[in-house]
């Protein structure tokens, strides 16, 4: 019974096919608002799920210079690390693998997306995709900082005395005091945490690395038919990774006891963080330089975050 | 289930790209004003993308000098299958006003075949998108003789 449960928690609830779906699902609503926006039309909102299918039904090109097993694995290896991401996250009150200490692990498993990228790009030999992985690094190291303040800022506010790191227990603890978002000392890591999303996901005003029309489409560039479908199905579910762990931090107070329910209100919440924070974003700015990029997170988002933080140790 | 799912998904999400052989930039614009908020393609799935690799329609414009030659061809080789070429304006058909320079190539269909080809001088965005979405359906087509 519990090897069961503990499959369709992998392989169907918090887990991989969730997280598809939904994934998929929210990277259809950033384009479909994103085109209203524009006053256009827009395609279809399940178009993510054309572009998967048709991808995994081109021609897989193996480029000369590749190295082929680190350019076929990098996705996959991406994939599992967001599927395995997920079940740490609680659904509210319902986690499918819970511990003391889900936020570090968390923090490791969020970076193996981005490094699996930079690998793939590395293996698959281009000059555009050295310069894309160059950028991916540092915008990693740009948003990393920030991401690990508001983490901090959070298990502190939390766990009180002592930090509180697992996220079962930052949950109880909401559900008990209030949501995240209406304690005054967490609304800047609330923003901070906002603004980390776009650049963690690659949306557009973050988007150097992949930037399509200056090195086209940077570490992706040689990669073609079911990898390239793997790594747009890794974009679509960091989308909902990331919203649904703002989701789980600020707003877990939420709790109706039914877990359909819960999910549902997840979606929605998810919803609604992503248009709010990428395709808004998305619609009324332009492309960063990579040096602004670094600037703007070690400046402004820091600042906010280390505003949080010191706002927490003072026990406001 | 999943190779329907495939094949029906194949028609729905053409992506596009773009090799400008000689072009004067006329029929380039038509084709940037297809994807723009009045004419919008992206609503049959349509996306311009950056690299040959992730290409189902490849748009070829331009009279093909003998210098693009060669890089046309090699362009069109690393296009994944299924794929579909597609020209745009007069110059790739004919070689247009350019026909009988020393220096231009002009009809395509002695290098490569050509599934649909889009006439005018420059064409309008309608027929554009009439010819853009007609090569969506034989790449359906084709992944289905792929197949076989």
């Amino acid at each position: 019974m519990n090897i069961l449960m503990g499959l369709f928690h992998i392989l169907v609830f918090p887990g991989l096919l969730f997280v598809c779906i939904i994934g998929l699902l929210l990277a259809g609503v950033d384009r479909k608002v994103l085109a209203r926006m524009q006053k256009r039309v827009g395609p279809p909102l399940i178009q993510p799920f054309y572009d998967f299918f048709k991808l995994m039904g081109k021609e897989t090109i193996v480029p000369h210079a590749a190295n082929k097993t680190a350019f076929l694995a990098a996705p996959v290896i991406g994939f599992a690390s967001l599927v395995v991401t997920m079940l740490f996250i609680p659904v509210f009150g319902y986690s499918a693998f819970s511990g003391s200490g889900d936020l570090i692990v968390i923090l490791y498993l969020l970076t193996i997306p981005a490094v699996a990228l930079i690998v793939g790009g590395s293996a698959s030999g281009s000059p555009y995709a050295g310069i894309g992985i160059s950028r991916e690094m540092v915008t990693m190291m740009s948003y990393e900082f920030p991401l690990i303040m508001v983490l901090l800022a959070v298990a502190k506010k939390a766990g009180g005395a002592k930090l509180l790191f697992s996220l079962t227990g930052i949950v109880a603890w909401q559900q008990s005091n209030g949501s995240g978002i209406i304690h005054v000392a967490l609304i800047p890591a609330a923003l901070a945490l906002l603004l980390i999303i776009p650049a963690e996901v690659g949306t557009q005003p973050f988007d150097v690395a992949e930037a399509e029309t200056e090195i086209c489409e940077g570490p992706l560039i040689e990669y073609s038919g079911a990898p390239l479908a793997m790594f747009k199905l890794n974009t679509a579910m960091k989308m909902f990774v990331m919203t649904s762990l703002f989701t789980c931090l600020f707003f877990g107070g939420i709790d109706t006891g039914i877990v359909a329910l819960n999910a549902l209100i997840l979606v929605v919440i998810c919803i609604v963080l992503t248009i709010l924070c990428m395709t808004l974003i998305h619609a009324v700015t332009a492309r960063l330089k990579i040096e602004h990029l670094f600037k703007f997170y070690w400046t402004f988002v820091a600042g906010l975050a280390l505003c949080s933080l010191i706002l927490v140790w003072i026990g406001l | 289930m999943f190779k329907k799912m495939i094949a029906d998904s194949m028609s729905k999400s053409p992506w596009i790209y773009h090799v400008n052989t000689g072009s004067c930039n006329g029929c380039d614009i038509e084709l940037v004003a297809v994807l723009t908020p009045r004419y919008d393609a992206e609503r049959f799935g349509f996306k311009l993308a950056g690299t040959p690799r992730h290409a189902d329609i490849v748009v070829v414009s331009g009279p093909i000098t003998s210098q693009s030659k060669e890089r046309l061809l090699r362009t069109l080789e690393q296009v994944p299958e299924p794929r579909c070429i597609v020209t745009l304006g007069s110059c790739p058909q004919s070689g247009n006003v350019f026909k009988g320079s020393y220096s231009v190539e002009a009809p395509i269909e002695k290098f490569v075949h050509v599934d649909v080809a889009i006439a005018g001088c420059t064409p309008k965005p309608e027929a554009v998108i009439e010819g853009l979405y007609k090569a969506a359906m034989i790449l359906k087509e084709k992944r289905e003789a792929m197949k076989k």
